[in-house]
């Protein structure tokens, strides 16, 4: 998990608002992740724990201020910072396994403000409420792997049902049992279940699509208030290993390395503008296709930090910290995140937010 | 025996590319499987929805057999098209509604796929009152068709004519359809095996052939013909 305080800092979570609900506290949720990966490192990021740091700049379209008036889509070159992870809270790196990636991007402003933008390679989430989380998060602990016998996978073959994966060489336990039996007593949590059982490995971290997933109110030039949701775009287009080759462990880092050192890599910004009836709330649930996508601007990553502890481990994002002309919408997981990753932030000593420096 | 074992699961691993396998599996499995579990055609044409943004570039994709399925008969549906291009040109312009339309033979069968905005019953009306003629001389020509010419005085059966062939669009989000056979079945708050959504595919392509494979791509989400036009300064 990216963490840190908001830029938004006087902003009160709902939790906060709440003091009655049973809703878990940051804490728990944070906890619930952890409690997932048992060979979690403290002082590590509770998921996403292997990442990489890059650096580049963004440029806003042309249009891009008259649908939101945030600094960075004024239209001036912004400085960033992007942390690509895996999705694991292992600190065993298998770049070849079957897993979210993500994509946490930091936009620089004037004055030392900044805006972070978090995305994954879904494009939804699990759940809908902080307490389905908990209940997805104890369902998706590490079981031991059970493969299937070639006699179950004749049986499964005769029912036309899809056969399990046999699990990866050296792997002896995985969540997938847990989450594929809560997806199939909850609907909602089917289709990220199935997209994430079978999401594969991307070639590259910049050959992936990211989805930022929440709703957030992004406000235009023209005082004009719309819900939107992002997502980043690759230029070079979307690319999986061969699901069918050995898969290795390490070779997204470097390859990343090797990629910025001969050329940059490009990322679209698209906006999808939300329409009244859409599921602003609730990020288990993707928007139609065919709502209106505008091209926010272009990505452009060309550099590899050598500080990697900096620009990778020490670097905190939230998707609270936001400027003027991007609101959060009211989704319950997107409101969550706020303190939860505040909360992860402190446990790893990650580095606070600029505005709220003392960590409260 | 550990040597015997692995290449067992090898051969296991590799079963359902062999040819034996998809044999079985489309000759015999499927139809057993189709028989013990039986499925509902899902409807053809777009999904019901009330939001503006879902009301337009909507697709029809038509698959009519011909009567006459030798290059004849195929040589016929061509020329009833190319016959007719006024009309047709005519009533696009009248409706005002559609992006395009294409008709296209595919083996045994004429095909109409077209991109409109709007109500389907709404969009067959139109061009009833426009083209009818046009979809006459194409109908004539397809099995069933004859029940429901002339259009112009056969309205409402021609059109349920149209939606019974307009193809079943699979939705865009793949565990959707665990929603569209709960809806065609009346069910409600039903829960389903994630590993069994292959065989409900299966099963809903036994019984549906021809189906759109999600709702399009487009290169301009959401916009209406009319803004279209608009903003290329070409109409209203």
């Amino acid at each position: 998990m990216d963490d840190t305080p908001s830029q938004n800092c006087g902003a009160q979570s709902p939790s906060a608002k709440n003091t009655a609900s049973p809703d878990p506290s940051p804490s728990q949720l944070v906890d619930a992740i952890i409690e997932d990966f048992p060979d979690h490192r403290p002082g590590t990021r509770p998921i996403h724990t292997i990442g990489i740091g890059v650096g580049g700049y963004f440029e806003a379209s042309d249009i891009a201020r008259n649908y939101c008036r945030a600094e960075h889509f004024g239209g001036q070159r912004v400085d960033v910072s992007v942390r690509f992870s895996n999705g694991s809270g292992s600190p065993v790196q298998h770049d070849g396994w079957n897993d979210v990636r993500g994509m946490a991007t930091r936009f620089h402003l004037k004055n030392e403000a900044a805006t972070d933008l978090i995305a994954m390679t879904l494009n939804g989430f699990f759940v809908r409420t902080t307490r389905e989380f908990i209940d997805f998060t104890t369902a998706a602990r590490q079981q031991p792997v059970k493969k299937e016998t070639p006699w179950q996978k004749i049986w499964d073959m005769l029912q036309l049902k899809q056969p399990l994966r046999d699990p990866y060489p050296g792997q002896k336990e995985s969540g997938d049992a847990g989450t594929l039996e809560y997806a199939n007593a909850h609907p909602f949590a089917q289709l990220a279940v199935f997209q994430a059982g079978s999401i594969g490995a991307p070639v590259s971290y910049v050959r992936a699509a990211y989805h930022a997933v929440h709703t957030f109110i992004v406000t235009g030039e023209d005082g004009v208030r719309r819900p939107v949701r992002f997502a980043w775009k690759p230029v070079a287009g979307v690319c999986n290993t061969d699901p069918d080759a050995p898969p290795e462990d390490d070779y997204l880092q470097g390859e990343l390395r090797e990629r910025l050192a001969r050329w940059p890599a490009r990322f679209l910004l698209m906006m999808t503008i939300g329409e009244s009836g859409d599921a602003l709330d609730d990020p288990t649930v993707p928007w139609p296709a065919k709502r209106v996508r505008v091209v926010m601007g272009t990505l452009i990553l060309d550099t590899v930090p050598a500080d990697q502890q900096a620009a990778a481990e020490h670097i905190s994002f939230n998707p609270w910290r936001l400027v003027d002309g991007i609101e959060p919408s009211n989704d319950p997981i997107l409101l969550a995140r706020r303190d939860a990753y505040e909360d992860s932030r402190k446990r790893r000593g990650g580095t606070a937010c600029p505005f709220n420096r003392s960590g409260t | 025996m550990a040597g015997l074992a692995d290449r067992f699961e090898q051969f296991v691993k590799k079963l359902p590319e062999t040819k034996i396998m998809k044999f079985v599996a489309g000759r015999i499995l499927v139809p057993i499987w189709a028989s013990r579990t039986p499925v509902k055609p899902q409807p053809g044409g777009p999904h019901y929805s009330v939001q503006s943004g879902d009301n337009v570039q909507r697709m029809m994709n038509l698959i009519m057999p011909l009567k006459d399925k030798s290059a004849v008969g195929r040589a016929e549906a061509a020329l009833a098209i190319a016959q007719n291009k006024d009309e047709i040109y005519a009533g696009l312009d009248n409706v005002g509604t559609v992006h395009f339309a294409r008709f296209v033979i595919v083996g045994e069968n004429i095909c109409m796929f077209s991109v409109y905005d709007g109500d389907f019953t709404n969009y067959i009306r139109d061009f009833i009152a426009t083209i009818g003629c046009v979809f006459d001389a194409v109908v004539k020509l397809v099995e069933g068709g004859d029940a429901v010419i002339p259009s112009e005085t056969h309205v409402e059966k021609f059109i349920d004519w149209v939606h019974a062939h307009d193809l079943y669009q699979v939705s865009d989000q793949a565990t959707d359809l665990f929603r569209d056979i709960e809806a065609v079945n009346g069910e409600t708050a039903i829960t389903r095996d994630l590993r069994l959504l292959p065989r409900d595919l299966i099963l809903q392509l036994h019984v549906n052939p021809n189906v759109s494979l999600g709702s399009g791509y487009r290169a301009y989400p959401g916009y209406s013909v009319a803004e279209v036009r608009k903003q290329f300064g070409i109409g209203w």
